[in-house]
């Protein structure tokens, strides 16, 4: 099972579709596991104002925008190729699937260096 | 020229590579590299093979990663080296051989043939098609049965009741036939868990496809004819 689950990772003579693919069941995960630690610090409020600020200012900070940016990536990537995969799953502009690829990554990088130059802005309180 | 083959071997216990170097001349196929090591080198080697001519299908094997047809495919058009595997998500008999008892079930399993009420043996009626009617599933009906698009679909690594691209296209292409009344049974076969809903669009399946089918189109159709057919039954 984890060898089948492997070759979901597996790049070694795919196409980029196979490889748009891996990415996004990665960074499904990268997602998942961040949607728990968030649910984790909205909930420290409940131990009080100071805990849930204390955890806030332990994350906005410049040590930790390296992350925020690599999280946003994946992200934008994750919701971008997922609207791929919609508008491909309702039968549309199949033959264009490569073209469509293309702009979608394109898109992705142009939100995700807009994202990260005023999200580093806003922490280097720029 | 020679040129080195790098087979991965497996003897009923245990997998491993072996490597032959075989003298190469231009237009020289994979599948005629094979025999030469069959023929000269090492006559175990086991491996399938038919046709010779890309429409049996029984030569798929993983040409450096890629799943391709050993009798279409030219060894100089690859290299000088060449890794050789079995398909992926086939249970492996010998070397390259790999057992497609569970595919060709799948594949009968979505009745890939005409259904029609009105069918008699004894006084058969020729059912007149047009060019148009035609075109819309001849491609589909192209396809030889490789197992190329089910060794490289993620979905189907990890389920193994998954019905697969292949099956999926055989009843795409008797669905979109203008002589079959079975829309409706097929559609019911393939909307399942192990159906049309477990696909990922990896679209590796058609990218792989020797005889450029495209099974992802085909299974993205079914899947849009499976959500009408769902929120249509919604409504009575």
């Amino acid at each position: 099972m984890i060898m089948n689950l492997l070759r979901w990772f597996s790049v070694k003579g795919k196409s980029l579709f196979s490889m748009a693919f891996s990415l996004h069941r990665l960074t499904g995960v990268v997602l998942t596991i961040y949607l728990c630690m968030h649910l984790a610090y909205l909930t420290s409020i409940r131990m009080g104002k100071e805990v849930f600020e204390s955890f806030i200012a332990t994350t906005v900070t410049p040590q930790f925008l390296v992350f925020d940016i690599l999280l946003v990536l994946a992200g934008v990537y994750h919701g971008v190729n997922g609207l791929r995969l919609i508008f491909h799953e309702f039968g549309l502009a199949y033959e264009n699937r490569k073209s469509i690829l293309y702009v979608s990554v394109a898109i992705v990088l142009v939100v995700w260096l807009i994202a990260s130059y005023k999200m580093y802005m806003f922490v280097m309180g720029v | 020229m020679d040129v080195e083959f790098k087979v991965r071997r497996f003897d009923g216990e245990k997998s491993y590579w072996q490597t032959f170097n075989i003298p190469v001349k231009k237009g020289m196929t994979v599948l005629e590299g094979l025999y030469y090591i069959k023929e000269n080198l090492d006559g175990s080697l086991a491996f399938r093979a038919s046709c010779r001519m890309a429409i049996c299908g029984s030569c798929a094997v993983k040409i450096n990663g890629k799943p391709r047809l050993a009798c279409e495919t030219q060894i100089l058009e690859i290299g000088s080296r060449l890794e050789i595997e079995p398909l992926d998500n086939f249970k492996v008999i010998k070397d390259l051989i790999t057992d497609f008892e569970g595919f060709f079930k799948k594949h009968e399993a979505v009745k890939p043939y005409l259904i029609r009420k009105d069918d008699n043996y004894e006084e058969p009626v020729e059912l007149i098609q047009t060019p148009r009617e035609l075109y819309t599933y001849y491609d589909f009906s192209l396809c030889v049965k490789c197992g190329a698009c089910y060794s490289v679909c993620p979905a189907a690594a990890t389920r193994d009741d998954y019905l697969g691209p292949a099956a999926i296209t055989a009843a795409y292409r008797f669905n979109a036939d203008s002589r079959d009344e079975g829309e409706k049974i097929r559609l019911a076969l393939v909307c399942g868990d192990n159906g049309v809903w477990r696909c990922h669009f990896a679209a590796e399946c058609s990218e792989v496809c020797p005889k450029q089918i495209n099974p992802a189109k085909a299974v993205q159709k079914m899947r849009f004819k499976s959500a009408i057919e769902m929120i249509k039954s919604i409504f009575g």
